[in-house]
């Protein structure tokens, strides 16, 4: 049963060890790995809990979820406005810390589904937190003043703003005869009333915020069905349409959307 | 001269004054370690400089060892990386048991009622190389390097139910390859 012991294995050994080529590896390297392994998870896990938030941001201050209470009309205009850059960032981030936190080892007397349901548990309830503070809000701002510690942010929240095919949302500046022009994160655009499946039950006049499900003619959005909502429920938008258009009752020249600029022009006037 | 030291003592003061006790750990562990790592080579000549290539390993990251710690299992996880690295280099080998390390074995799934014993060295060996690598692992270690839940859980970092579940089902399986050998073996004859 005794396996054969080598003689010269010690010899070996110690012989590359007292003549100096095998050394200790500074204790250092060890420390900078653990430090550099904590924080890249610490750093990853933070941006999880920021992430999540911001999604949960995302969906309650655009127009986002509000496309689905048009039911089965809406459903387009919402697959156009999710934040899928945001959350594909929060699940890539969510792998990598889990990723980490598995090569760390710390936890690797207890199950990989409790290190996993621990750490999805912490950014979930630390990221809901956050959404109750107005931190998000503050980002959202530096982001797009382009302050330079939240500009990097601007790509995962850019999109609450852009323009949708499918849908439109903001604020009413000017209602005509079947129509109405509308001021939204980047521009002005007119909205066609004349094609709408049932009729508003409320009377629109300007400062309203809307939101409209239909399709583009154009320059012009067709819309099919339309809801009055309150400026609290569409913050993102709203702070969007300010930061383009200036103070509420400060007029500034308006810019139509899309490329055909001059038609729409005609059209205004 | 033997030293009165526990290991993690040891490695403390080979740390901080005399690297020249690094060779009461080589007299330690080389025997134990050489037992383990047999289950993975079979060429001698492999086996010296897999088990050297361990203690180079493990000298260099002496630093990497927690004294709290046991240093068994962080030695052993070295060898058993290092035995990983060289198999995925070399591909896979067999499984050598000893003259008698089958029977640890096989007491625990009690097959020798059933086939002569000769045959059952052969097929055991045999069947043990072919379950995977996952179960065969903590099987090894559990019944022929006599390690503890506690220790294979620290070798393989993997939780101490997992190790027990995968001790469990490698056995099963072992036996169901030997029993599908055996009366293979015995039908042919």
């Amino acid at each position: 049963m005794e396996p054969n012991k080598n003689p010269n294995l010690e010899n070996k050994v110690m012989e590359s060890i007292k003549g100096g080529q095998v050394k200790l590896r500074s204790r250092y390297i060890f420390l900078a790995e653990k430090l550099g392994l904590g924080s890249a998870l610490v750093l990853t896990i933070l941006l999880a809990v920021l992430f999540f938030s911001l999604a949960l941001f995302y969906l309650q201050a655009t127009d986002n979820l509000w496309y689905l209470s048009f039911g089965s009309r809406g459903v387009n205009a919402f697959l156009e406005s999710f934040p899928y850059f945001l959350v594909v960032a929060l699940i890539v981030l969510i792998l990598l810390s889990g990723w980490i936190l598995k090569k760390s080892g710390v936890f690797y007397q207890r199950p990989f589904t409790f290190s996993a349901v621990g750490l999805l548990g912490v950014i979930v309830f630390v990221g809901t937190a956050l959404a109750f503070t107005n931190l998000s809000e503050k980002i959202e701002d530096e982001t797009f003043n382009n302050h330079q510690p939240a500009r990097f942010l601007r790509p995962f929240l850019s999109h609450g703003l852009k323009q949708r095919e499918n849908g439109a949302a903001g604020k009413i500046v000017e209602v005509g005869d079947g129509f109405i022009n509308i001021q939204t994160p980047d521009c002005l655009k007119r909205i066609d009333l004349t094609r709408m499946v049932r009729p508003l039950k409320e009377d629109l006049v300007p400062g309203m915020f809307v939101l409209a499900v239909g399709g583009h003619d154009g320059v012009v959005f067709v819309a099919l069905d339309m809801r009055v909502l309150g400026e609290e429920d569409l913050l993102m938008i709203r702070r969007g349409i300010h930061r383009e258009f200036g103070p509420m009752n400060e007029r500034r020249p308006l810019l139509p959307c899309g490329s055909g600029a001059k038609e729409f022009r005609i059209l205004v006037e | 001269m033997p030293i009165n030291l526990t290991d993690e003592e040891l490695i403390a003061e080979i740390r901080a004054k005399d690297k020249e006790l690094y060779s009461e750990i080589i007299r330690r562990y080389e025997t134990k370690l050489a037992h383990y790592l047999r289950k993975f080579f079979r060429d001698a000549d492999q086996l010296a400089d897999v088990l050297q290539e361990v203690f180079i390993k493990a000298y260099r990251n002496l630093y990497g060892f927690d004294v709290k710690k046991r240093f068994s299992p962080w030695i052993y996880r070295i060898a058993h990386n290092e035995a990983l690295n060289q198999i995925k280099k070399h591909r896979r080998e067999g499984v050598s048991l000893d003259e008698t390390e089958w029977e640890i074995i096989d007491e625990d799934i009690d097959l020798k009622k059933e086939v002569d014993a000769s045959l059952l060295k052969e097929k055991m060996e045999e069947c043990l190389s072919k379950i995977k690598e996952k179960y065969r692992e903590p099987i090894i270690l559990y019944y022929f390097e006599q390690k503890s839940y506690e220790e294979i859980s620290d070798i393989l970092r993997l939780p101490r139910n997992t190790v027990g579940t995968l001790i469990m089902r490698g056995k099963k399986m072992l036996k169901e390859y030997l029993l599908q050998e055996m009366y293979g073996a015995k039908q042919k004859s």
